[in-house]
């Protein structure tokens, strides 16, 4: 009777393992095969392309996407599914996907880490019509190979209100700390961050990493432990400015991004540290009243804002070759056709960082990234080139740290950010 | 004296459940306003009640088409889940061995699994599937029923198992003595039995599946296959959160549950007495 | 008698083998592959290496000091949501019997939290403890309790224990109704006539009969409260400053932030182990107790 049940047990279990191993070195000829396909698509083609899907992260203009893969299917029969996704959760979502081989035939990453951490599924972009007109050291490129493109650039610094401040009044630690003394006494706030983590800490810190001679090799000496924050003039300055901002506006703890726009649209706020982005939100007030301005953090001598690669457009190398030709007709058809450089700039509203394309239609904090990048006047995203994870994780907790505990000196936040950055790093 | 006690009690509970729903509040009145207004007071009662933002989130989600991937999901993963626990925790209870007790214990401890562990190596055992068995796992209702089915089964088995204990044996005992098959005597005696416990299991996973994001985000990724929860993505922007759609989004989401919680109510409550007085 | 035996078997197959079937491709063979991820490290993404490291993460784990604060986290919170989520369960159960007139609406509202799922519950929560909690504080002047609880470390914790509860107090109240309307009135009027107090009513009676009730509502909210991960991203991020973040999402963060996946897997065994280890000695320790009754 006993040993009937273990049989069956057995059993139950051999045929289960037997049902998983039987066929498990056959391969799926299709999703594996990561040859790439004939390149030098001509967009205007009227071959007929194999459909592909698109996942990207940026929300705000999926349904512009969607509305121009309708038109991709008016103008050259050929189908694009444009797969959705909120904000935080992309990355896992990708990565999910992927796993499964089920994965999108174009999709999006962030310069940097994330860009990285994909980069065994990217198809050569080298040799594709659009590559040429990629802006200087704008694409996304893999041992020398082109393997993305940037959906655009963004910049942030300081967004101020004309009317409440003057950029003259605002170039060294000193002026700026004057300067958000002064709009205090007026009963208003000079300065404010907000709670979110790359709002808080990463876009603010880029500048002391921007400001280095070599801002990689910084990085990765600091890594290695081989540097510290604390012993490096410009994030001693840096500290500076953050226990000024401690000590002259509302703990960050306790704003969030809306709050921090409403409170600038409403001028209760004078200065802002935020993108080009935060437009959008402006938007949504109506007429403001003001005018608005972006200039860099005064750090260090710096007067310059900073500009970067956000995102990019990527082609996974490890669909099938049909589909990778397709996709590339497709970015081809974006990149180059009326319809295509027309959503981007009206549609998607992104700075283009295309040399073919012309901005049109800027916003006003748009129009002052576009003028700084042509001008050169800009410096780069380090964040970019940060461990993974490690805003999010590490430098935002010891931000938190820091303007929670109000005896807490610029110093020690400093040497917390050092040991947060070690531990992150690892 | 006794009715000052009960109006004063009466009034206590209105209170209570008033303070308990006051994130429900929040939600509606917040439904109403746009950004200007929300930051000015995210307390107050809008200043209109104007219905554009859900006509506005009804469209952008494709409601109707939402819906109704929402509903066939739901419906048919509920019932498989009912069918197949209910049979399999009777096998368990009836039939009491080591294997049955062992069965029983894994199915309780994979609850405590949380699902973010098993999300890559499930991934990867659907991709398996698909390749070796050639069975569309993923991008398909199917294959999210399917997975749903897998991951309600504990929960629908272990309150089955509680409730089928209180079933008396003799009845079952009976109809086979009548020449009744196993089949014949769970399917003509004991599931009408379990009705109660079944509506109770119906009703919690409904709940369950009908606001699951997470496991369709994973699975689905065509427009046209996408449930009501996924379909509100459009709302949860990269830097901020378009608050009124949203809101509204998530009243649209809630509507149909809460319509079918208020008519199963009586069910539920006897249901999980049944099932929890064994 | 053995062809019988045999049939039973074939029965005891038909009607298990397909939610097994099911249940193990979903649930089981992921578990187990996650455990031997648990041995290698890897960065989650398929097309990259796995080296096999031994226990060397679990090994790390054990110095991975945020990970060990992450489970004190969860074990204060649970302990706080355990005791919170069933005495107020079992008191809205104990009201809503109690015949008024307001009975069967309040049921339905009590109830009404569990209808609203997934993360934008913490966002709601978020204009609660930011914008409410600071409104009624400067109107009441009770701003050492109404202030922004989200910023303070321990009333942080304290926040998401009251979130958890508000949502899972209606869901435990439903199953003690059902427990107490299984108890005869006769029971109740026996002791009332020999002069028994409503204290004496409830340890004496109505509590040992509930036994049953307890072991499902302990061991759902034991279960829900270890596996906290939607609350916990939406509504704290884990702040402030790391002191709300539960095992879950330690674990997440792990995998899938850092990109350390065997370590993260690592941590999901140990957490799974200690979990079931608790939560199955309480299910057999309550389930001995309501034998007795």
């Amino acid at each position: 009777m006993k040993k009937v049940k273990k049989v069956s047990i057995l059993l139950t279990a051999t045929a289960m393992v037997g049902l998983l191993a039987a066929c498990g070195s056959s391969t799926d000829g299709n999703k594996e095969s990561g040859s790439p396909a004939a390149s030098g698509t001509s967009s205007a083609a009227p071959e007929k392309l194999k459909k592909i899907s698109l996942f990207q992260s940026k929300v705000e203009i999926a349904e512009s996407l969607e509305a121009l893969a309708k038109t991709y299917k008016k103008e050259t029969g050929n189908d694009v599914e444009v797969w959705g996704s909120a904000g935080d959760a992309y990355a896992t979502q990708l990565q999910a996907k992927l796993a499964a081989g089920e994965g999108p035939t174009i999709f999006s990453v962030a310069t940097g880490a994330e860009a990285d951490k994909f980069k065994s599924y990217y198809a050569d972009l080298s040799g594709e019509p659009f590559a040429k007109d990629i802006a200087k050291d704008m694409a996304l490129t893999d041992g020398g190979k082109v393997v993305g493109v940037p959906y655009g650039v963004e910049g942030f610094g300081l967004v101020y209100n004309k009317s409440l401040v003057d950029p003259k009044d605002v170039t060294d630690l000193a002026s700026f700390t004057k300067t958000l003394e002064k709009v205090k006494a007026d009963g208003k706030n000079g300065f404010s961050l907000s709670q979110e983590a790359y709002f808080l800490i990463g876009h603010i810190i880029n500048t002391p990493f921007a400001l280095q001679a070599d801002p990689q090799d910084f990085i990765a000496k600091l890594n290695k432990g081989e540097v510290k924050m604390a012993d490096t003039k410009e994030f001693q300055e840096f500290a500076k400015f953050m226990e000024a901002i401690k000590a002259n506006s509302p703990n960050p703890m306790e704003v969030k991004y809306d709050t921090q726009m409403g409170d600038f649209a409403t001028g209760k706020t004078a200065m802002v540290h935020q993108g080009n982005w935060s437009y959008g939100m402006l938007k949504d007030y109506g007429d403001l009243g003001f005018d608005v301005g972006m200039m860099g953090l005064p750090l260090a001598g710096n007067d310059k804002i900073a500009v970067g690669v956000a995102s990019n457009w990527v082609v996974n190398g490890k669909a099938d070759a049909d589909q990778i030709k397709a996709a590339k007709g497709f970015l081809n058809w974006m990149l180059t056709s009326d319809s295509g450089k027309n959503a981007i700039v009206n549609e998607f509203k992104f700075i283009p960082a295309m040399t073919n394309i012309e901005a049109a239609n800027l916003d006003p904090l748009s129009q002052t990234v576009y003028e700084a990048t042509k001008n050169g006047q800009t410096i780069p995203w380090a964040l970019n080139y940060f461990p993974q994870g490690i805003i999010v994780n590490d430098l935002a907790p010891a931000t938190q740290a820091f303007f929670l505990d109000k005896k807490m000196t610029g110093e020690q936040f400093l040497k917390n950010l050092d040991a947060a950055w070690a531990k992150g790093a690892k | 004296m006794k009715t000052m006690s009960r109006t004063v009690g009466n009034v206590l509970l209105v209170l209570l459940s008033l303070a308990f729903l006051s994130p429900i509040y929040l939600m509606l009145v917040n439904s109403f306003k746009d950004r200007a207004e929300l930051y000015r007071n995210a307390l107050a009662l809008p200043s209109s009640f104007s219905f554009q933002y859900y006509a506005k989130a009804m469209e952008k989600m494709g409601f109707l088409t939402a819906f109704g991937n929402s509903l066939f999901v739901t419906v048919i993963s509920v019932v498989f889940v009912v069918v197949l626990a209910s049979m399999t925790a009777w096998m368990l209870v009836r039939t009491d061995d080591r294997l049955s007790r062992i069965i029983f214990l894994v199915f309780v401890s994979t609850m405590l699994i949380p699902f973010q562990t098993l999300m890559m190596p499930l991934m990867q055992v659907m991709d398996w599937i698909r390749s070796n068995l050639h069975i569309p796992m993923l991008n398909t209702h199917g294959g999210l029923i399917y997975m749903n089915i897998g991951f309600h089964a504990s929960m629908a088995v272990f309150l089955y198992h509680g409730f089928i204990k209180s079933v008396p044996v003799a009845l079952e005992e009976a109809a086979t003595l009548d020449g009744c098959s196993k089949f014949g005597v769970f399917w003509r005696i004991v599931f009408p039995m379990l009705k109660t416990i079944s509506i109770t299991v119906a009703i919690l996973d409904v709940i369950a599946m009908w606001n699951d994001y997470l496991l369709p985000s994973l699975t689905l990724s065509d427009k046209g296959l996408r449930t009501i929860p996924l379909s509100t993505f459009y709302f949860f922007g990269e830097f901020t959160i378009q608050w009124n759609l949203a809101m509204a989004g998530l009243t649209l989401t809630i509507i149909p549950v809460v319509i079918f919680y208020v008519f199963a109510q009586k069910y539920i409550i006897k249901g999980i007495a049944a099932g929890a007085v064994k | 008698m053995s062809t019988r035996k045999r049939k039973d078997k074939a029965w005891y197959a038909l009607f298990t083998m397909p939610l097994l079937l099911v249940f193990t491709t979903v649930v089981i063979i992921p578990f187990l592959i996650g455990i031997g991820y648990s041995f290698v490290r890897w960065d989650g993404i398929p097309a990259n290496p796995k080296v096999f490291v031994g226990f060397g993460n679990y090994a790390e784990l054990l110095n991975d000091d945020r990970f060990l604060t992450s489970a004190w986290h969860t074990i204060a919170f649970t302990v706080l949501a355990l005791v919170l989520v069933n005495v107020l369960g079992l008191l809205f159960s104990l009201l809503v019997t109690a015949k008024l007139r307001v009975s069967n609406v309040a049921r339905t509202m009590f109830f009404l939290p569990n209808l609203i799922g997934g993360l934008i519950l913490g966002y709601i929560w978020q204009f609660v403890f930011t914008d409410a909690f600071k409104y009624i504080g400067q109107k009441t002047g009770l701003e050492s309790v109404f202030f922004n609880w989200l910023i303070d470390p321990q009333f942080a914790l304290l926040a998401m224990v009251v979130v958890f509860t508000w949502q899972m107090a209606g869901y435990t109240m439903i199953i003690y109704i059902a427990g107490i309307q299984g108890i005869p009135d006769e029971l109740n009027e026996a002791a009332r006539v020999d002069g028994a107090n409503l204290w004496h009513r409830l340890t004496r009676i109505v509590f040992p009969l509930l036994m049953p009730s307890f072991t499902i509502c302990l061991f759902l909210t034991l279960s829900g409260a270890f596996k906290i991960f939607d609350v916990n991203l939406s509504l704290t991020k884990g702040g402030p400053n790391n002191a709300t973040e539960m095992f879950a999402m330690n674990i997440y963060n792990e995998i899938f932030g850092y990109g350390h996946y065997g370590l993260g897997q690592a941590k999901a065994i140990v957490f799974f182990v200690i979990v079931a280890a608790v939560t199955l000695t309480q299910v057999i320790i309550t389930k001995k107790r309501e034998v007795q009754y």
